[in-house]
């Protein structure tokens, strides 16, 4: 019995230690991180739409409803309307797309009539040099400009995927083509607030 | 403190962790396909096995036999933790490319079997001396997989967004160098490496032992 007790009290001296180690590090370290989770979603929504000044995310639970129904295989994961001088000046959508090593956060600027302003990622888990080609070969993103307002699936698919990075370069269409169906299903009815 | 010097180079050296135990290989293949991502992953890597060895060391009086394993498994994730909240902190571009990478410290072989077969058994200061040993001579092997299999691999080589080298523009870079197969390749020709340069110092060693 004695012998047991020692066991338990090694063990659980040990858990309180390394705890409270722990709680110290966070303490340090987690305003540090929100601000740098913060600082990055800022940047990739402006660099999306560059002329916002203001972005607000939409909270209508019916509306977001729909369009995590459409966004699908894509994952929503929030809708923003940025506002320009006070008017609105169109959207910014977060969603994950499924790439070659998992999930691509990436986020879609689209201005008021669904043309694509910008798309940038987020996080992505693409082969280092390989994979990332989407984020580094220029004209990949720049192509999904040349969409026309309210594009469809079958105008996203006519574009160009990189040579061998086929599976990194569907994650991102794939994404653009859900925030396409978003726009036509949701956003272009004035269902996103008034445009 | 001669035999901390050889506690550490036998990590480097004759009992490198990569090229001779093989052990925690799979986060190497993984991550070194840049040198930056090797960089950040091998101090990682040597910070927890050097601080996890200096405690298990520290305490290994007073852990239990029966239940070390669970008192290293909580002493090695602490540290991991901090690594984690701290590189999420300050170099969150490394930490998005890194990933899960940095949590599955936890269950790298090589800091568990350290704590377990050395530092359990020996003395402070020999045991940080291995844990250093053994995390830089990890470091150094993934360093030199990642510089060869992103120079080669991409045609430059990369330190954030400075071009450090970069091979003439005719070359085309074999992608395969950049997956899974390129890295067991090229890890095959570095263990190849590093036998002839042990058993060579060994046979240097034993040179000199007779000539005495």
């Amino acid at each position: 019995m004695g012998d047991s007790l020692k066991l338990i009290a090694a063990v659980l001296i040990t858990c309180v230690v390394a705890a409270t180690g722990l709680t110290l590090t966070y303490e340090v370290a987690a305003p540090r991180i929100a601000e740098q989770n913060r600082l990055a979603e800022e940047r990739s929504l402006k660099a999306v739409l560059p002329d916002a000044d203001g972005f607000e995310m939409l909270e209508d639970a019916a509306v977001l409803e729909r369009a995590t129904a459409v966004a699908d295989p894509a994952d929503l994961a929030a809708i923003y309307r940025a506002t320009e001088q006070g008017a609105a000046s169109g959207w910014a959508i977060k969603l994950s797309s499924r790439g070659y090593g998992g999930p691509m956060q990436l986020v879609i600027g689209l201005d008021g009539s669904g043309l694509v302003t910008g798309v940038s990622i987020l996080t992505m888990n693409e082969t280092p040099g390989l994979g990332t080609k989407v984020m580094t070969e220029a004209w990949f993103m720049e192509q999904f400009s040349t969409l026309p307002g309210g594009f469809t699936d079958a105008d996203v698919r006519g574009l160009d995927s990189i040579s061998g990075v086929t599976r990194s370069s569907s994650g991102i269409k794939n994404g653009v083509a859900a925030a396409g169906r978003i726009y036509a299903a949701v956003l272009a009815n004035g269902e996103g607030g008034a445009q | 403190m001669k035999d901390l010097v050889k506690a550490f180079r036998q990590g480097v050296g004759i009992e490198n962790p990569l090229t001779v135990l093989m052990i925690g290989l799979c986060a190497v293949l993984a991550v070194s396909t840049q040198l930056q991502n090797a960089v950040f992953m091998g101090i990682a890597v040597t910070f927890v096995a050097t601080m996890s060895s200096v405690l298990v060391s520290l305490f290994r009086k007073l852990i239990p036999n029966e239940v070390r394993i669970p008192v290293f498994i909580v002493v090695i994730a602490s540290f991991v933790t901090i690594v984690d909240l701290v590189m999420k902190a300050f170099v969150p571009g490394i930490y998005q490319v890194l990933g899960i990478w940095i949590p599955l410290i936890v269950v790298n072989c090589m800091i568990l079997g350290r704590a377990e077969a050395f530092a359990y058994h020996n003395r402070l200061l020999l045991s940080a001396a291995d844990g250093l040993g053994m995390g830089v001579g990890y470091w150094l092997v993934m360093v030199l997989l990642a510089t060869i299999r992103e120079l080669f691999g991409t045609g430059k080589l990369m330190w954030f967004e400075t071009t450090l080298v970069s091979l003439p523009a005719g070359y085309a870079p074999p992608s395969i160098l950049l997956l899974f197969p390129g890295a067991f390749l090229v890890f095959g020709f570095m263990i190849a490496g590093s036998r002839w340069l042990n058993e060579r110092s060994a046979a240097r060693a034993e040179a000199r032992a007779c000539r005495r």
